[in-house]
């Protein structure tokens, strides 16, 4: 017996939606459990949580020597990007201590996505608050459509994007304001409107699409230049570049 | 993993030039710092003797001068070149030249580089349009981290709510 699951539940502060097109018995289980590791992510990796492991790490009262995989992980994430960036991307910030939360949520939604292709789910969408990971299509033979909002009209979308077993991560400052700091400067980053990159895995995404909004203009060039990435970026004259391999819907 | 190596590198050889940039502004020592680094005058008209001996020009990127130095730069706005020192990276070998005029940089060029520069390999053509606006049917929505609070107006709680 197929069913449909549709689920939508609010973790780490923002909506996360299932919608799962080829369920069976075992889908609401395989659900629930990916929803459970987001909680535990939430639990472990917030800096806003005094007992987590990131707030443990940040007031220094973890050892290299019990720092966990998935920790290490991260950390490992958050250096890459650190340096391919040149310092632009940062994880440690004065005043704010050890704050991984632009790579973790990728990580955690491409984790959760992989535990229910695990349990046979293939054809699926997860939406974490605007970062999406796609695996299958919405129906045989035809890929899955995400749009990207318009960065100044929340009703309307600038492009719509076709995917299949792929990520697409945006990152903007219209939904929470100037979050996102240049590392170099100090300041916040300014000198793009939006930036959507599609990747293989969400990780990569939105990994990408934060450091390279935190890089400015040249973040454009430089996300288009990473392996297997696509970019959409609106700068702050309002242009539009995108890459040629940007797989846009006819 | 070619494209992952060709970033650093090119940030690497922005960065070297950075110090050189920096280095206008500490006249005093132009002809010492130059001798370490392989200086090339032009039309020197008083070559005053460095007024240290320290040795700080190991690259073209660390030629930082002495910290303390009495000597006054001479009086001239005589053009002098500089070169840097060759640099070997994974793409070739990288060698820049610097002119000053006076105390003042006024020409950066490479006497060598490598023949295909990392971005130029690395980074496709982007293709430049005009902002978009319109609505279309679609299964998901993308778009910068959204609250809780603010997803109840948004695309994708209408797209939630509708179902399949």
């Amino acid at each position: 017996m197929i069913a449909a699951v549709r689920r939508v539940e609010h973790i780490m502060g923002f909506p996360i939606s299932v919608d799962l097109r080829d369920g069976d018995e075992r889908s609401h289980d395989a659900v629930e459990g990916a929803f459970a590791w987001l909680r535990e992510v939430d639990a472990r990796f917030s800096p806003f949580r005094e007992d987590s492991e990131v707030a443990r790490l940040s007031r220094a009262e973890l050892g290299p020597d019990e720092l966990s995989d998935e920790l290490t992980q991260v950390i490992g994430l958050c250096d890459f990007y650190e340096e391919s960036t040149g310092g632009a991307f940062r994880s440690w910030l004065p005043g704010r201590g050890f704050d991984p939360c632009a790579i973790v949520k990728g990580w955690a939604v491409q984790g959760a996505a992989e535990m229910l292709h695990d349990t046979g789910a293939r054809r699926f969408c997860v939406n974490a608050g605007g970062d999406v990971v796609t695996f299958g299509e919405s129906e045989p033979g035809v890929p899955w459509r995400v749009g990207v909002r318009h960065p100044e009209r929340a009703d309307q979308l600038c492009v719509v994007l076709e995917l299949r077993d792929g990520a697409v991560a945006t990152s903007a400052s219209y939904e929470r304001g100037d979050h996102i700091i240049d590392g170099r400067t100090g300041e916040p980053a300014r000198g793009l409107i939006s930036i959507t990159v599609v990747a293989g895995d969400l990780t990569t995404a939105d990994a990408a699409a934060t450091a390279a909004y935190a890089m400015g203009v040249e973040g454009i060039a430089w996300a288009a230049a990473q392996p297997g990435c696509e970019v959409f970026a609106v700068d702050s004259e309002r242009r539009v570049f995108r890459s040629p391999g940007l797989p846009v819907a006819s | 993993m070619k494209i992952h190596r060709a970033i650093p590198v090119a940030v690497l050889s922005v960065a070297g030039l950075v110090p050189l940039w920096q280095y206008e502004a500490h006249t005093a020592t132009t002809t010492e710092a130059a001798a370490d680094v392989g200086v090339v005058p032009e039309a020197q008209t008083s070559a005053a003797p460095p007024t240290t001996t320290s040795k700080n020009g190991s690259g073209y990127g660390t030629a930082a001068p002495p910290a303390t130095t009495t000597a006054k730069p001479p009086a001239t706005t005589a053009a002098k070149t500089v070169n840097g020192k060759l640099v070997k990276t994974v793409h070739g070998d990288v060698q820049v030249q610097v002119t000053f005029t006076g105390d003042k940089i006024t020409a950066v060029k490479f006497l060598k580089q490598p023949n295909t520069g990392p971005t130029k390999s690395a980074v496709p053509v982007l293709i430049q349009e005009t902002l978009q606006a319109g609505t279309a049917d679609v299964d998901s929505v993308s778009g910068a981290t959204q609250t809780s609070e603010a997803y109840v107006q948004s695309l994708q709680s209408a797209i939630d709510a509708k179902g399949n």
